[in-house]
């Protein structure tokens, strides 16, 4: 009788313990206790952020978008929600990053000379030679560079504090707060920099919005392992029944993509700046032969995404999200910026 | 002892004529597949795993067990619980075996090993087929990943051979709790039933975004994540935490049948 009540009191437990199994892996892992570190001036963490040269690591990077896009099915990467990427740096130049997106995956090797870009959804591969920069995906999701720029473009416009400490990654790092000076207008709050207590090293970047409690957007590692890292990872050989070709060649098929003319005028060769530091508009004209080649069909994408907006300055559309806002005239003028829509509203008028 | 049983368990099962039928049916489906793309040609492309299919036979038992997970695994899993203890009791047999001198728990081991048993022949049957009509319709030269790397045949089969173990775990785990279905009905096609529309219904509830906090309660979340034995290098945390959803679910089914098992008349 008593192995009949110990067999059941097992099996009750094995139940019990596949429950709380359960719940457990459900909870998000928790931040933990926050590490005690020794002070620092904000203004030394900002040298640091500014000089920091990060050495060889591997790690796994989470973009957390809560922008507050609408999902569309043709671009779930705006969609909100989280996105992971895997990167591999040996610190002298050398990069490899996997972008993962469903079942398919991008790989962009870059070894300091050529850079070869992957993609399992076209078996394509892309291969450019003597760019010993950066790839710009690369720059993109690496905390590290957006801390740099975020901290070079407006550190004299803000109020920087270090505020306490927190674990990234499994590693203790100082909280960096940029606030904008009241003068600013801006929609961002506050952005946070996790930067790490030993290496000097920006781990996670959140921006903070007004009115929200949650970042609008975050970056940083999930994991990281610092040191050297195998070789092999920045060499890439093509897989045998790949297409290869060259960026020339892919961009002349890129140049039919509705986007690319706004992407082009917004990233053009001498983009028109207004205003400096958080309220800082990029403005641009795009070519009149750009936006009549807009098709229906992406033309409807559009009239989703935005709102008609018109006034002293003429009319056009009003792209909002909460981090930033894209006013684009009917007559091509383009302006974009971290600020209310009223401040692109008196910006417009002096896009040349 | 024990040995014995399992290995009379496994034998028993093997000689029912619809273990054998399926088990060929299973063969098939990774044949149906690599025929499929041999004839669909060179075009390569497209969303997922299929778009490294062509000329890499290789993938071929990882996309079919990959596109089996999904339905046909479990519906084979269940079949076997179902005739585990709910087929044995509408027989008569399993009063025989209550009676027996022989602990319950025991006996409910050894239907979860002759359950484990037969889903890693099935899964291994099908994963060799898969190799072997890979290999004849698609050619192979080492195994291409999704990451777009190349391995040597031998790193190819070692993913291969890991996937294999992933697969039979999650199909072991949905058997467990179908065992715990089987130990309350003398009916069968109940148990197949229950499961399979569990399976669906899961599917169905990790499709709408507004339930997002329940996802992590279905075994079926963690089906996807499995794929990432096919980049390179192997990023290990989704296969974990796949594993040990599914080991979570293994835990509760075995727990749940034990009770039921133990607490039965006769």
């Amino acid at each position: 009788m008593n192995k009949r009540k110990a067999s059941l009191a097992a099996a009750a437990a094995g139940v019990v313990a596949g429950a709380a199994g359960l719940s457990l892996l459900a909870m998000p892992a928790g931040a933990g206790q926050p590490p005690s570190l020794p002070d620092v001036s904000p203004e030394s963490l900002v040298e640091q952020v500014l000089t920091s040269k990060p050495g060889a690591f591997g790690g796994t990077v989470e973009v957390d978008n809560q922008l507050g896009l609408p999902a569309i099915a043709e671009i779930p990467q705006l969609a909100d929600g989280k996105h992971s990427a895997r990167v591999w740096t040996d610190g002298a130049g050398k990069v490899r990053l996997a972008l993962p997106n469903g079942q398919s995956e991008q790989t962009i090797v870059s070894d300091g000379t050529t850079t070869w870009s992957w993609n399992s959804v076209t078996n394509k591969v892309t291969k450019a030679e003597g760019k010993t920069e950066q790839p710009e995906e690369a720059k993109a999701i690496d905390p590290a560079t957006a801390a740099k720029e975020i901290v070079g473009l407006t550190k004299e416009f803000s109020d920087i504090s270090v505020d306490g400490t927190a674990r990234v990654a499994n590693r203790a790092a100082y909280e960096l707060v940029l606030t904008p000076k009241a003068s600013e207008k801006t929609l961002v709050r506050e952005v946070r920099i996790a930067v790490d207590s030993e290496l000097k090293m920006p781990l996670r970047v959140a921006v903070l919005t007004n009115g929200t409690a949650e970042p609008a957007g975050t970056v940083g590692f999930r994991e990281i392992n610092v040191g050297p890292q195998d070789p092999k990872l920045f060499e890439f050989t093509p897989p045998a029944n790949a297409e290869v070709t060259t960026p020339e060649a892919e961009k002349g098929e890129r140049g039919e993509r509705p986007e690319a003319g706004l992407e082009q005028a917004l990233r053009g060769e001498n983009p028109q700046v207004f205003g400096s530091g958080w309220d800082l508009v990029v403005g641009a004209r795009i070519p009149a032969d750009a936006m009549t080649q807009v098709p229906a069909e992406a033309q409807g994408l559009v009239d989703r995404f935005t709102k008609k907006v018109s006034g002293g300055w003429g009319s056009g559309q009003l792209f909002t999200t909460k981090i930033a806002t894209v006013l684009i005239a009917d007559d091509g003028r383009v302006v974009a910026g971290a600020v209310p829509e009223q401040v692109l509203f008196d910006t417009i008028g002096q896009v040349k | 002892m024990i040995t014995r049983q399992f290995g009379s368990e496994v034998r028993w099962m093997l000689r029912r004529p619809r273990t054998l039928i399926g088990l060929l049916g299973l063969a098939l489906v990774p044949i149906v597949i690599s025929f499929g793309v041999w004839l669909a040609g060179e075009e390569s492309g497209g969303p997922g795993i299929a778009a490294i299919l062509g000329g890499n036979g290789l993938v071929v038992p990882i996309f079919t067990l990959f596109m089996s997970l999904n339905l046909l695994l479990p519906l084979v899993a269940s079949i076997w619980a179902a005739d585990g203890l709910a087929g044995e009791a509408q027989h008569g047999t399993l009063r025989g075996l209550l009676v027996a001198p022989v602990s319950r728990v025991r006996l409910l081991f050894v239907k979860l090993f002759g359950l484990t048993a037969m889903s890693l022949l099935a899964v291994t049957l099908m994963a060799v087929v898969g190799i072997i009509a890979g290999t004849a319709f698609l050619g192979t030269d080492g195994m291409t990943t999704l990451s777009g790397t190349t391995l040597g045949t031998g790193e190819g089969l070692l993913r291969i051979a890991l996937f294999i173990v992933l697969v039979t775990f999650q199909m072991v785990s949905i058997g467990a709790v179908a065992l715990a279905v089987s130990a309350t009905t003398e009916h069968p096609l109940v148990v197949q039933a229950a499961t399979m529309v569990s399976i669906i219904v899961f599917q169905v509830l990790g499709q709408f975004p507004a339930l997002d906090w329940l996802h992590p309660f279905l075994i079926t979340t963690g089906f996807p994540g499995l794929i990432d034995v096919m980049r390179d290098p192997v990023p290990l945390d989704q296969i974990w935490d796949s594993t040990l959803l599914a080991g979570c679910y293994l835990l509760i089914g075995t727990g749940l049948a034990a009770l039921r098992l133990i607490t039965k008349d006769n």
